[in-house]
Protein backbone atom coordinates (compact mmCIF):
# COMPACT_ATOMS: atom_id res chain seq x y z
CA UNK A 1 0.00 0.00 0.00
CA UNK A 2 2.49 2.52 1.09
CA UNK A 3 4.68 1.13 -2.21
CA UNK A 4 1.52 2.00 -4.44
CA UNK A 5 1.35 5.65 -2.36
CA UNK A 6 4.60 5.43 -3.38
CA UNK A 7 4.34 5.34 -7.43
CA UNK A 8 1.01 7.59 -7.31
CA UNK A 9 3.21 10.65 -5.90
CA UNK A 10 5.86 9.80 -8.11
CA UNK A 11 3.41 9.97 -11.01
CA UNK A 12 1.92 13.05 -9.89
CA UNK A 13 5.81 14.89 -9.78
CA UNK A 14 6.55 13.70 -13.19
CA UNK A 15 8.07 10.22 -13.98
CA UNK A 16 11.83 10.64 -15.12
CA UNK A 17 12.59 7.23 -16.32
CA UNK A 18 11.47 3.45 -15.85
CA UNK A 19 15.03 3.07 -13.90
CA UNK A 20 12.77 4.56 -10.81
CA UNK A 21 10.27 1.58 -10.58
CA UNK A 22 10.64 -1.44 -8.63
CA UNK A 23 8.52 -4.00 -9.84
CA UNK A 24 8.98 -8.10 -8.71
CA UNK A 25 7.47 -10.72 -10.69
CA UNK A 26 3.79 -10.39 -12.69
CA UNK A 27 3.90 -6.81 -12.01
CA UNK A 28 7.31 -6.59 -13.72
CA UNK A 29 6.85 -7.82 -16.95
CA UNK A 30 3.59 -6.37 -16.97
CA UNK A 31 2.55 -2.75 -15.31
CA UNK A 32 0.91 0.13 -16.72
CA UNK A 33 3.71 2.86 -15.65
CA UNK A 34 6.82 1.52 -17.16
CA UNK A 35 7.59 1.53 -21.21
CA UNK A 36 8.30 -2.37 -21.33
CA UNK A 37 4.88 -2.87 -18.83
CA UNK A 38 2.54 -0.90 -21.13
CA UNK A 39 4.11 -2.16 -24.62
CA UNK A 40 3.47 -5.80 -22.83
CA UNK A 41 -0.38 -4.96 -22.20
CA UNK A 42 -0.60 -3.54 -25.49
CA UNK A 43 0.52 -6.63 -27.01
CA UNK A 44 -1.47 -9.15 -25.40
CA UNK A 45 -4.37 -7.43 -25.34
CA UNK A 46 -4.24 -7.06 -29.33
CA UNK A 47 -3.04 -11.00 -29.35
CA UNK A 48 -5.95 -11.90 -27.50
CA UNK A 49 -8.51 -10.16 -29.81
CA UNK A 50 -6.41 -11.47 -32.33
CA UNK A 51 -7.12 -14.95 -30.75
CA UNK A 52 -11.01 -14.31 -30.30
CA UNK A 53 -12.14 -13.51 -33.95
CA UNK A 54 -11.46 -17.28 -34.98
CA UNK A 55 -13.21 -18.41 -31.82
CA UNK A 56 -16.53 -16.45 -32.55
CA UNK A 57 -16.20 -17.35 -36.24
CA UNK A 58 -15.63 -21.16 -35.56
CA UNK A 59 -18.17 -20.98 -32.90
CA UNK A 60 -21.24 -19.91 -35.98
CA UNK A 61 -19.49 -22.21 -38.82
CA UNK A 62 -22.24 -24.20 -39.87
CA UNK A 63 -21.79 -27.74 -38.60
CA UNK A 64 -22.47 -30.62 -42.23
CA UNK A 65 -25.43 -32.04 -39.79
CA UNK A 66 -27.27 -28.58 -40.05
CA UNK A 67 -26.44 -28.00 -43.62
CA UNK A 68 -28.03 -31.43 -44.60
CA UNK A 69 -31.43 -30.24 -43.42
CA UNK B 1 -30.59 30.95 -53.87
CA UNK B 2 -31.15 27.70 -52.33
CA UNK B 3 -30.57 25.56 -55.62
CA UNK B 4 -27.17 27.77 -56.07
CA UNK B 5 -26.03 27.09 -52.27
CA UNK B 6 -23.66 24.72 -52.86
CA UNK B 7 -22.58 25.59 -56.46
CA UNK B 8 -19.53 27.24 -54.86
CA UNK B 9 -18.36 24.25 -53.86
CA UNK B 10 -18.51 22.57 -57.33
CA UNK B 11 -15.06 22.00 -58.94
CA UNK B 12 -15.23 24.07 -61.70
CA UNK B 13 -14.07 22.63 -65.15
CA UNK B 14 -13.20 23.65 -68.17
CA UNK B 15 -14.93 22.08 -71.31
CA UNK B 16 -15.12 19.19 -68.95
CA UNK B 17 -11.39 19.07 -67.90
CA UNK B 18 -11.11 20.17 -64.37
CA UNK B 19 -9.30 22.76 -63.38
CA UNK B 20 -8.27 21.66 -59.70
CA UNK B 21 -4.68 21.30 -60.27
CA UNK B 22 -4.18 25.09 -61.71
CA UNK B 23 -6.46 25.72 -58.85
CA UNK B 24 -3.80 24.29 -56.38
CA UNK B 25 -0.86 25.35 -58.56
CA UNK B 26 -2.02 29.09 -57.93
CA UNK B 27 -0.73 29.94 -54.31
CA UNK B 28 2.82 29.31 -55.77
CA UNK B 29 2.66 32.20 -58.12
CA UNK B 30 2.06 34.20 -55.86
CA UNK B 31 4.55 33.03 -53.11
CA UNK B 32 7.72 34.06 -55.07
CA UNK B 33 11.12 32.53 -54.68
CA UNK B 34 14.34 35.06 -54.34
CA UNK B 35 16.08 35.03 -57.10
CA UNK B 36 18.99 37.44 -56.41
CA UNK B 37 21.19 37.90 -53.34
CA UNK B 38 18.68 40.61 -51.75
CA UNK B 39 15.10 39.50 -52.42
CA UNK B 40 12.28 42.83 -52.65
CA UNK B 41 9.82 43.67 -49.54
CA UNK B 42 7.46 41.62 -50.85
CA UNK B 43 9.86 38.44 -50.27
CA UNK B 44 11.67 39.74 -47.32
CA UNK B 45 8.42 39.57 -45.67
CA UNK B 46 7.42 36.08 -47.32
CA UNK B 47 10.98 34.87 -45.24
CA UNK B 48 10.60 36.82 -42.58
CA UNK B 49 7.00 35.23 -41.97
CA UNK B 50 8.44 31.70 -42.84
CA UNK B 51 11.18 32.06 -40.27
CA UNK B 52 8.89 33.07 -37.43
CA UNK B 53 6.62 30.24 -37.92
CA UNK B 54 9.47 27.84 -38.70
CA UNK B 55 11.12 28.95 -35.51
CA UNK B 56 7.48 28.70 -33.08
CA UNK B 57 6.93 25.02 -34.89
CA UNK B 58 9.54 23.31 -34.93
CA UNK B 59 10.99 24.57 -31.58
CA UNK B 60 9.93 21.89 -29.61
CA UNK B 61 11.20 18.76 -32.24
CA UNK B 62 14.59 17.16 -32.20
CA UNK B 63 17.00 16.74 -35.23
CA UNK B 64 14.80 14.02 -36.39
CA UNK B 65 11.36 16.37 -36.32
CA UNK B 66 12.99 19.02 -37.92
CA UNK B 67 14.08 17.43 -41.31
CA UNK B 68 10.22 17.89 -41.44
CA UNK B 69 10.91 21.74 -41.30
CA UNK B 70 9.90 22.18 -45.75
CA UNK B 71 7.15 19.58 -45.47
CA UNK B 72 5.32 21.64 -42.57
CA UNK B 73 6.00 24.97 -43.94
CA UNK B 74 4.83 24.05 -47.11
CA UNK B 75 1.53 22.63 -45.45
CA UNK B 76 0.70 25.55 -43.23
CA UNK B 77 1.38 28.27 -46.53
CA UNK B 78 -0.56 25.82 -49.02
CA UNK B 79 -3.51 26.19 -46.66
CA UNK B 80 -3.25 29.34 -45.47
CA UNK B 81 -3.30 30.64 -48.73
CA UNK B 82 -5.36 28.46 -50.79
CA UNK B 83 -8.14 29.38 -47.63
CA UNK B 84 -7.23 33.22 -48.11
CA UNK B 85 -7.64 33.17 -51.75
CA UNK B 86 -11.34 31.10 -51.42
CA UNK B 87 -12.46 34.02 -49.67
CA UNK B 88 -12.56 36.15 -52.55
CA UNK B 89 -15.37 36.28 -54.98
CA UNK B 90 -16.68 34.07 -57.23
CA UNK B 91 -13.38 32.25 -56.21
CA UNK B 92 -12.97 28.23 -55.55
CA UNK B 93 -11.90 27.05 -52.32
CA UNK B 94 -10.38 23.73 -52.56
CA UNK B 95 -9.82 22.61 -48.79
CA UNK B 96 -13.83 22.33 -49.16
CA UNK B 97 -13.24 19.37 -50.83
CA UNK B 98 -13.29 16.33 -48.07
CA UNK B 99 -11.05 14.50 -51.00
CA UNK B 100 -8.14 16.66 -51.14
CA UNK B 101 -8.09 17.18 -47.33
CA UNK B 102 -8.11 13.42 -46.73
CA UNK B 103 -5.57 13.53 -49.19
CA UNK B 104 -3.11 15.37 -47.59
CA UNK B 105 -3.86 14.05 -44.15
CA UNK B 106 -3.57 10.44 -44.56
CA UNK B 107 -0.79 10.35 -46.22
CA UNK B 108 1.34 13.16 -43.40
CA UNK B 109 -0.33 10.95 -40.14
CA UNK B 110 0.51 7.44 -41.63
CA UNK B 111 4.29 8.74 -42.34
CA UNK B 112 4.36 10.09 -38.52
CA UNK B 113 3.13 6.57 -37.41
CA UNK B 114 5.19 4.29 -39.41
CA UNK B 115 7.90 6.31 -38.58
CA UNK B 116 7.37 5.68 -35.11
CA UNK B 117 7.05 2.10 -35.55
CA UNK B 118 10.24 1.68 -37.49
CA UNK B 119 12.09 3.53 -35.10
CA UNK B 120 11.07 3.49 -31.75
CA UNK B 121 8.46 0.68 -31.40
CA UNK B 122 8.93 0.08 -28.10
CA UNK B 123 7.41 3.94 -27.01
CA UNK B 124 4.76 3.65 -29.67
CA UNK B 125 3.31 1.06 -28.42
CA UNK B 126 3.41 2.03 -25.17
CA UNK B 127 1.30 4.95 -26.11
CA UNK B 128 -1.54 3.14 -26.34
CA UNK B 129 -1.77 2.61 -22.91
CA UNK B 130 -1.74 5.66 -20.89
CA UNK B 131 0.41 5.41 -17.59
CA UNK B 132 -1.00 5.15 -14.59
CA UNK B 133 -3.96 3.31 -15.90
CA UNK B 134 -5.93 1.58 -13.29
CA UNK B 135 -5.35 -2.40 -14.16
CA UNK B 136 -9.35 -3.41 -14.49
CA UNK B 137 -9.41 -0.21 -17.52
CA UNK B 138 -6.10 -1.79 -19.37
CA UNK B 139 -7.97 -3.31 -22.59
CA UNK B 140 -10.89 -0.97 -22.61
CA UNK B 141 -8.29 1.47 -22.84
CA UNK B 142 -6.10 -0.18 -25.16
CA UNK B 143 -8.89 -0.48 -27.85
CA UNK B 144 -10.14 3.24 -26.99
CA UNK B 145 -6.49 5.11 -27.82
CA UNK B 146 -6.00 2.41 -30.70
CA UNK B 147 -9.57 3.77 -32.40
CA UNK B 148 -8.49 7.38 -31.37
CA UNK B 149 -5.49 6.64 -33.40
CA UNK B 150 -7.28 5.81 -36.51
CA UNK B 151 -9.96 8.98 -35.92
CA UNK B 152 -7.04 11.58 -36.01
CA UNK B 153 -6.43 11.65 -40.03
CA UNK B 154 -10.31 11.30 -40.36
CA UNK B 155 -10.60 14.20 -37.80
CA UNK B 156 -7.83 15.90 -39.12
CA UNK B 157 -9.47 16.57 -42.83
CA UNK B 158 -12.84 16.56 -41.44
CA UNK B 159 -12.05 19.68 -38.92
CA UNK B 160 -10.64 21.53 -42.17
CA UNK B 161 -13.31 21.31 -44.74
CA UNK B 162 -16.51 21.84 -42.07
CA UNK B 163 -14.87 24.97 -41.05
CA UNK B 164 -14.00 26.24 -44.43
CA UNK B 165 -17.19 25.08 -45.88
CA UNK B 166 -19.43 26.32 -42.97
CA UNK B 167 -17.92 29.80 -43.30
CA UNK B 168 -18.78 29.82 -47.15
CA UNK B 169 -22.18 29.15 -46.85
CA UNK B 170 -22.73 31.33 -43.86
CA UNK B 171 -21.48 34.24 -46.21
CA UNK B 172 -23.49 33.30 -48.90
CA UNK B 173 -26.30 33.09 -46.74
CA UNK B 174 -26.44 36.33 -45.22
CA UNK B 175 -25.04 38.09 -48.20
CA UNK B 176 -28.04 36.79 -50.00
CA UNK B 177 -30.32 37.96 -47.18
CA UNK B 178 -28.62 41.28 -46.92
CA UNK B 179 -29.57 41.29 -50.73
CA UNK B 180 -32.97 40.26 -50.38
CA UNK B 181 -34.05 43.06 -46.83
CA UNK B 182 -32.58 45.53 -48.96
CA UNK B 183 -35.45 46.19 -50.79
CA UNK B 184 -37.91 45.31 -47.39
CA UNK B 185 -36.30 47.28 -44.99
CA UNK B 186 -33.03 49.50 -45.21
CA UNK B 187 -32.31 49.21 -41.31
CA UNK B 188 -32.27 45.59 -41.51
CA UNK B 189 -30.46 45.19 -44.43
CA UNK B 190 -27.83 47.45 -42.82
CA UNK B 191 -27.50 45.68 -39.54
CA UNK B 192 -27.80 42.27 -41.55
CA UNK B 193 -24.34 43.72 -43.47
CA UNK B 194 -22.77 44.64 -40.39
CA UNK B 195 -23.12 40.72 -39.68
CA UNK B 196 -21.64 39.94 -43.10
CA UNK B 197 -18.70 42.58 -42.03
CA UNK B 198 -17.73 40.64 -39.25
CA UNK B 199 -18.62 37.48 -40.29
CA UNK B 200 -15.97 38.13 -43.15
CA UNK B 201 -13.37 39.13 -40.84
CA UNK B 202 -13.92 36.30 -38.75
CA UNK B 203 -13.68 33.92 -41.56
CA UNK B 204 -10.19 35.47 -42.06
CA UNK B 205 -8.95 34.66 -39.13
CA UNK B 206 -10.40 31.17 -39.29
CA UNK B 207 -8.69 30.89 -42.64
CA UNK B 208 -5.79 31.56 -41.25
CA UNK B 209 -6.20 29.37 -37.50
CA UNK B 210 -7.54 26.28 -39.65
CA UNK B 211 -4.07 25.95 -41.62
CA UNK B 212 -2.17 26.97 -38.57
CA UNK B 213 -4.71 23.96 -36.44
CA UNK B 214 -3.60 21.56 -38.86
CA UNK B 215 0.06 21.59 -39.15
CA UNK B 216 0.43 22.18 -35.62
CA UNK B 217 -1.55 18.79 -35.49
CA UNK B 218 0.43 17.47 -38.21
CA UNK B 219 3.36 18.91 -35.92
CA UNK B 220 2.54 17.10 -32.98
CA UNK B 221 1.81 13.66 -34.47
CA UNK B 222 5.33 13.78 -35.48
CA UNK B 223 6.79 14.86 -31.98
CA UNK B 224 4.79 11.86 -30.29
CA UNK B 225 6.04 9.39 -33.24
CA UNK B 226 10.33 10.96 -33.25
Amino acid sequence: MVEALAIRISILAGPKSDSQYHFTGFKNYFNSYTLNGRKNYVLVTYRGIALLLPYFKARYKKTPAVKAK
Amino acid sequence: MNENLFAPFITPTIMGITTLPIIMIFPCIILSTPKRWLPNRIQTLQIWLIRQITKQMLSMHNTRGRTWALMLMSLILFIASTNLLGLLPYSFTPTTQLAMNIGMAIPLWLATVIMGFRNKPKVSLAHFLPQGTPTPLIPMLIIIETISLFIQPLALAVRLTANITAGHLLIHLIGSATLALSSISMTVSTITFTILFLLTILELAVAMIQAYVFTLLVSLYLHDNS
